[in-house]
């Protein structure tokens, strides 16, 4: 064989590949059959296991025949970010779990679904609603962060009721540091994880003052140097400095963190609401939670609702792939799963807790009435994925900022940089 | 008249390997290279279509980007620290492993071994040992060395510390190796002679050993430097880059840039720069060991 003849047959081979990756496909007239594929980015964890994500996928092809989905599980934490790769690769998926969909819708990316169907299936239909549309079904929501508390470590310290206040928060954190508990644990070798006390305190105090801040931020009117910004951030700073935080906090992962506060190391915990699919089944009664305390004592949910797969605009077969969004997102014992494995509060409509037919724990129950009942509801700061979601890349600027400030007095300069970072990313 | 020689089969097949070589070097190294550059000059963004030219705008913004500045003189430290500290520590070992019996070969693979297992492993690894509650705390409290667990990876100072020191277990595999390959092509008759002629050990290290290494030396530094310059994967699970950015390095910059801030022309730029600038001191690092070389 010729040189040229070889390396005509290697491009050729190159070419044939990267065609065999495109997305969404139809057999139509190939094998006979009338079997469209769909891709679907998902993503697993102990609890959304791989088993969960493929017996959900089976009965969510059951209702749409003549669809095949094959499963791509996102490789890291960051789904955002896999999705960006995979779509520079010439790979976006047709179907993606739990993305942020304003960073794909506003470049035109994601398909938004029938406002009648949301309408009709939905405790909050436009509760992550982006610009207007509803890119990803909201069938479930979670509070971010809540305050998990280990109700025997109060006992120990002579705590006899959760803090309603900063103040009383303040000193229950001092009373369990003088009888020699950690307060609280952090797992802040993980970025994310880190973030969550600065997530509650800016949420409780910036926005439970101003709901519209975010928004006030996009238009330049509120900066994260202003005073009251600061002030929050300051609370946090304080925390950090009278050792409320374990050892080496910064060191520890995430992961780990879970099994520290769950094997009593910790007596507070603050993370998202999907921590209660971590509560330990043989000791539920030992965890209580409340919300990050206000100045006043008002009552201020950290907020996000979401749960369900975005559909690519790019997809082959938007029909199939819409059908398929819709099966799994309305199938309740795909609910059942996230709710007593991940935590997840359920969004459907005209559905109890009784109707997923599943077995909670007492601190399940009592965060799920903060999402029925008639409250102060925020956006989870840096959380939600709707109009109030930061610009995309912040995240990682603000999580770099909540770890800077373990170690760092420089309130001013940190936030200063996130103002910038954020005009930087808004651009 | 002269007559043109005809090509031999054997020519032949070998012209045809290295235009494939080339073919392929090209197809992969240069074509992305040339694309690379040109998206330098762009606001390419993964998520938008639309790409404008935007001349030498991105070579402007990194001359005042203070994140890329961090990252670059991280990863020249943590290269120039760790190539030195591996490469003397494999040169000593090499000559503590230069021996025929099995006991020595069997310990020659142990010392190679980090350089097999992939980075993503040897960080998880690590991971567990150098955690709060991990292996190495629990042996520095329970022996009563340190009163408490250290922070290896959540205290910015110790955890480029951390990540130097895994960098060196792994890469001093590779330079013994490189160097144990040195030492066993010095002939035995050259340590003989000197032992007539009186050298002890020092001088025997000083005036054979040393300079007949060199050129292993030299493969080894410069391959070493090329390895920390990229070094991504075993940051990226150990440490993420953090706490605060403190164990950013270049490789992981440009990696943040191009898939969480959306900027692929500008990621582009930072790979240009750093691309000149491996080279520049890959360059001028060899050519200084080989003239080295050429000196002893």
């Amino acid at each position: 064989m010729r040189p040229t003849h070889l390396i005509a047959a290697c491009v050729a081979a190159g070419l044939t590949l990267l065609t065999g990756c495109s997305a969404a496909s139809n057999d139509g007239g190939k094998g006979g059959s009338d079997l469209t594929h769909l891709t679907y980015l998902t993503f697993e964890t102990p609890n959304l296991n791989a088993r969960f994500w493929n017996t959900s996928i089976t009965e969510a092809e059951k209702q749409v025949p003549g669809v095949s989905v094959k499963k791509i599980v996102a490789a890291g934490t960051d789904r955002d970010a896999y999705a960006k790769q995979l779509l520079a690769s010439g790979q976006f998926p047709d179907l993606l779990q739990s993305i942020t969909p304003s960073t794909f819708a506003q470049n035109g990316l994601l398909k938004p679904y029938d406002k009648n169907w949301v309408n009709a299936n939905f405790l909050m239909p436009m509760g992550n609603a982006y610009k207007g549309e509803v890119y990803v079904p909201p069938t479930n929501s979670q509070i971010i962060p809540e305050v998990f508390y280990n109700k025997k470590l109060f006992a120990q310290a002579g705590i006899t009721a959760p803090p309603k206040t900063w103040s009383e928060f303040m000193a229950v954190c001092a009373k369990l540091k003088a009888a020699g508990i950690t307060p609280i644990e952090l797992g802040g070798g993980d970025p994310f994880s880190a973030s969550m006390p600065l997530v509650g305190i800016l949420s409780a105090d910036v926005l439970g003052k101003n709901p519209n801040w975010l928004q006030d931020r996009y238009a330049g009117k509120a900066k994260f140097t202003d005073a009251n910004v600061e002030a929050a951030v300051a609370k946090y700073r304080t925390m950090v400095k009278e050792g409320y935080f374990q050892n080496g906090a910064l060191g520890v992962k995430y992961a780990d963190s879970i099994t520290n506060f769950t094997s009593g190391k910790a007596a507070m915990y603050m993370m998202g609401s999907w921590f209660l699919g971590s509560v330990p089944k043989d000791h539920t009664d030992d965890f209580g939670a409340f919300l990050t305390p206000t100045d006043d004592g008002s009552l201020v949910v950290p907020f996000s609702v979401g749960g369900s797969m975005a559909i690519s605009a790019k997809t082959a077969d938007p029909a199939k792939a819409t059908a398929f969004a819709q099966a799994w997102s309305t199938n309740p014992a795909n609910l059942k799963a996230l709710i007593e494995g991940d935590g997840a509060l359920p969004m459907l409509k005209n559905k109890t807790l009784a109707d997923y037919k599943v077995n909670v724990s007492q601190v399940y129950k009592d965060s799920y009435t903060y999402v029925t009942d008639q409250n102060t509801k925020v956006p989870a700061f840096g959380w939600v994925t709707n109009d109030d979601a930061m610009p995309s890349g912040l995240n990682d600027a603000f999580y770099s900022a909540s770890q800077a400030l373990f170690t760092s007095d420089d309130i001013h300069g940190q936030l200063a940089k996130l103002d910038a970072a954020w005009d930087k990313a808004a651009k | 008249m002269t007559t043109r020689a005809r090509p031999r089969r054997g020519d032949l097949a070998l012209g045809s390997i290295a235009v494939l070589a080339l073919g392929l070097y090209a197809l992969f190294i240069v074509v992305p290279v040339i694309m690379s550059a040109w998206k330098s000059l762009t606001d390419e963004n993964p998520l938008n279509p639309q790409t404008h030219f935007v001349g030498l705008d991105n070579y402007a913004e990194m001359m005042h980007d203070s994140a890329l500045s961090d990252s670059l003189t991280f990863t020249l430290l943590l290269t120039a620290a760790v190539t030195i500290v591996a490469n003397t520590a494999g040169i000593g070992f090499a000559m503590l492993l230069n021996k025929t019996s099995l006991s020595y070969r069997v310990m020659r693979t142990v010392a190679f071994l980090p350089q097999v297992l992939s980075g993503v492993i040897v960080a998880f690894l690590w991971r567990y040992i150098l955690a709060q509650d991990g292996l190495l705390n629990d042996v520095l409290t329970s022996t009563g060395i340190t009163d408490g667990p250290i922070t290896w990876l959540g205290t910015p100072h110790l955890a480029m510390f951390s990540v130097g020191l895994v960098a060196t277990w792994v890469l001093t595999g590779f330079t013994t190796v490189v160097h144990l390959a040195a030492l066993q092509s010095i002939p035995v008759e050259l340590y003989q002679a000197a032992r007539v002629d009186g050298a002890g050990r020092r001088q025997q290290f000083r005036h054979i050993t040393f300079p007949m290494v060199a050129p292993g030396t030299t493969i080894s530094v410069t391959i070493s430097m090329i390895t920390m310059l990229k070094l991504y994967d075993i940051i990226a699970v150990l440490t993420s880059g953090g706490p605060s950015d403190s164990t950013q390095s270049t490789a992981l910059y440009i990696i943040k840039c191009a898939f969480t801030d959306n900027r692929f022309g500008y990621a582009s730029t930072v790979a240009m720069l750093f691309l000149a600038l491996s080279a520049i001191i890959a360059l001028s690092v060899t050519g200084l060991l080989r003239r080295r070389e050429e000196n002893l």
